[in-house]
């Protein structure tokens, strides 16, 4: 059977022109993904049942049973925390949140280790952002700012920027003129206009160097920035101030270097200095699934999109002392619960070697990195692929996922809702 | 009046404990303090051996003295508005927050957003602070409005952001970032610091050590001769950021 108009479940540009052929309760072949989209879809590595280890071996245990022993490990815990969230479905991150509230937990989603920067300078200076369709139709200056799309959002240029023609820019390839900013050479930066190679770190320097630029103040800047020439910093500004409709994209190379927040903050103010003379807006590149969705559920039901500290029974948020990784590699928390999230994969060592201390939970449908650090994994439906539920691009447009069949494992909610269950009942 | 405060051992000590009630004058008038300790509550009494030694008639004559494990003790002093609060050790983050008067003296290092937007009064840390020393709190655009932050050897990253008055003295090395945003007041490093005073809109800043990386956007204005720790110095003067407004000054060691 194919099924048309599927949205892809792997990365935040969530495409929605899928065509996914299934046979029984598997994928057998996808059409116009790429290759991270075909990998997730045709991939093999579930699990079956839900495992716990016992000893130096792993065994197979039943659903309640792993259940009712995770629902005790986190009612017995005096600082739970409750991480991950990005792969899973607002509907399902919603009763993460709750149950956090329940608990006197801690939640955070993998924000924490993407652009969770991002969204500190947001909350300080505001988002001129737009939707990937704006830009689609619009921007004839394009701006890649330490990203790689090629690798990491291989559709995001065919989609949405270099490689598609928008309403009012016919010939996207001749007409946008693409910058890409990065302390290396990338396969992104082989097909920009201008390629401005930044030495690592000098983000920021660059950044208010181009402020100051478009403020007219031309006669302060030295000949040589951080390892970019005056005269190309010249060229940039103007090709910036020319266009008709610029879009700055930004990736964890921006958020995750020394300066962190403060480089965005920067970059969003450069942003708003260049809609003193023409259209511009800026746009992280959001890589986990859907994090911008836990960022969107996290805020309703709590107020702040990330690191969220019920532990006094109201909301507390602060990036820094709130945050998983933070809290991992001091040795606060006593009990973890990751869910659609690798990390084992992806945390410092110190925090993954206090995961492996503690009573850990993954649910997850995959084994990964966090399996062996945890003493339960309770495997569940994949989001998009046996389970349906709503998703947030990276722009945030929400988008519908769907199930393209039945498959026998319980989706994220399920498993979550009975859990919250049991807790709610002993919490009275 | 002197109140001692010795921690009590603890099944799971990495486990924070929340402590904003151990300001002087709560031991004036109250008998049922409640801290937190993780997502539990718990009396003093339970996390503590307390001793009261003496009378007191207003919180100014009020001493309070922390001993024992008290570097995951966090809010200590938080919204203190008199008296004054010994730390014989280190002390966990949000030290001092909100302080407005009173003295609070940290004979070991501090955690980070140590006197966060504190509006008077006196921190004195005899050891290093940790991130966000004098800072503001996520989103808020003042930082430190007032009083005195000394701190005896380094700091952190981001040290003094949004820095709007008071005075914040660093004898030691700075991290990245000090006065970063810093609208007012005065912000002195003793020794080292990378990337001073981004985007800062007024104040004034003292580097008497080594400054790295040095933003672009700062305006050569001269120079003059300043006296710190007893010794004189020739200073480059710099008028900054002007990628923002440009009404600070940085002062940095010829």
């Amino acid at each position: 059977m194919k099924i048309e108009d599927v949205v892809c479940p792997f990365c935040g540009c969530l495409c929605d022109d899928l065509v996914v052929q299934v046979e029984g309760n598997r994928v057998v072949n996808v059409e116009n993904g790429c290759t991270l989209a075909n990998e997730k879809f045709m991939g093999d590595h579930r699990l079956e049942t839900p495992i716990r280890r016992s000893g130096k071996k792993w065994e197979r245990i039943s659903y309640d049973e792993a259940i009712a022993e995770t629902a005790g490990i986190l009612l017995d815990a005096d600082r739970p925390l409750l991480y991950g969230w990005s792969g899973t479905y607002g509907e399902a991150q919603t009763i993460g949140v709750h149950l956090a509230e329940v608990l006197g937990a801690v939640i955070d989603n993998t924000s924490t280790v993407c652009h969770g920067p991002s969204i500190m300078a947001i909350q300080e200076v505001g988002h001129p952002g737009c939707t990937l369709g704006q830009i689609k139709n619009r921007a004839d200056v394009v701006i890649y700012w330490a990203a790689n799309p090629i690798e990491a959002h291989p559709r995001h240029m065919s989609r949405y920027t270099t490689f598609a023609d928008g309403f009012f820019v016919k010939n996207a390839f001749r007409e946008r003129k693409v910058i890409v900013v990065d302390v290396r050479e990338t396969d992104s930066s082989q097909i920009a206009d201008e390629f401005v190679k930044v030495n690592p770190g000098g983000d920021y320097a660059i950044l208010s160097a181009l402020r100051a630029i478009v403020r007219g103040k031309r006669d302060i800047i030295p000949p040589n920035v951080e390892g970019v020439s005056r005269e190309q910093l010249f060229r940039v500004a103007e090709i910036c101030m020319a266009a008709k409709f610029g879009a700055i994209f930004f990736g964890v190379g921006l958020t995750m270097a020394s300066g962190k927040y403060k480089n965005i903050r920067n970059a969003i103010e450069l942003t708003e200095e260049l809609n003193r003379h023409t259209k511009f807006t800026i746009s992280p590149m959001r890589g986990h699934w859907n994090v911008y969705g836990s960022n969107e559920v996290f805020t309703w039901i709590t107020g702040y999109p990330y690191a969220v500290d019920f532990a006094r029974g109201i909301a507390f948020y602060n990036p820094g002392e709130t945050t998983s990784v933070d809290i991992l590699r001091r040795g606060e928390c006593d009990a973890c619960l990751v869910v659609a999230s690798d990390p084992g994969a992806h945390f410092p060592r110190a925090c993954a070697e206090h995961l492996a201390r503690i009573p850990t939970i993954q649910i997850d449908p995959h084994v990964n990195a966090t399996t062996h650090l945890s003493q339960i994994q309770i495997p569940v439906a994949v989001t998009g692929i046996d389970a349906e539920g709503t998703a947030y691009r990276m722009d945030g447009v929400p988008l519908r996922t769907r199930k393209l069949f039945q498959g026998s494992h319980p989706d994220d909610l399920e498993v979550l809702e009975k859990i919250y269950a049991i807790v709610r009942e002993a919490k009275g | 009046m002197r109140v001692i405060l010795k921690t009590r051992p603890r099944e799971k000590p990495r486990i924070p404990i929340e402590a904003e009630e151990i300001i002087p004058q709560n031991f004036l008038r109250k008998n049922d303090m409640k801290v937190f300790e993780g997502n539990k509550e718990r009396t003093l009494e339970d996390l503590f051996f307390v001793t009261i030694e003496g009378p007191a008639v207003s919180p100014d004559q009020v001493e309070v003295v922390l001993t024992g494990n008290t570097g995951m003790i966090k809010r200590v002093g938080e919204y203190m508005n008199a008296g004054r609060i010994i730390i014989e050790g280190d002390i966990g983050m949000h030290c001092g927050n909100f302080m407005s008067a009173g003295e609070i003296i940290i004979r070991g290092n501090a955690d980070a957003w140590l006197g966060r937007e504190m509006r008077g009064g006196r921190i004195l840390c005899e050891g290093n602070a940790s991130h966000y020393c004098a800072a503001g709190y996520r989103g808020e655009k003042r930082g430190m409005r007032g009083g005195i932050m000394e701190v005896k050897g380094n700091a952190g990253d981001f040290t003094a952001e949004y820095l709007s008055g008071g005075d914040v003295i660093i004898h030691g090395n700075c991290g990245d970032l000090p006065g970063v945003e810093m609208r007012g007041g005065t912000l002195v490093i003793g020794g080292e610091c990378a990337r001073p005073c981004g985007n800062m809109t007024g104040g004034t800043c003292m580097v008497f050590g080594k400054a790295q990386r040095v933003l672009p956007t700062f305006r050569s204005n001269g120079s003059q001769d300043m006296d710190y720790a007893g010794k004189r110095y020739r200073m480059n003067l710099f008028r900054g950021d002007v990628a923002n407004r440009g009404k600070g000054t940085l002062m940095i060691r010829a």
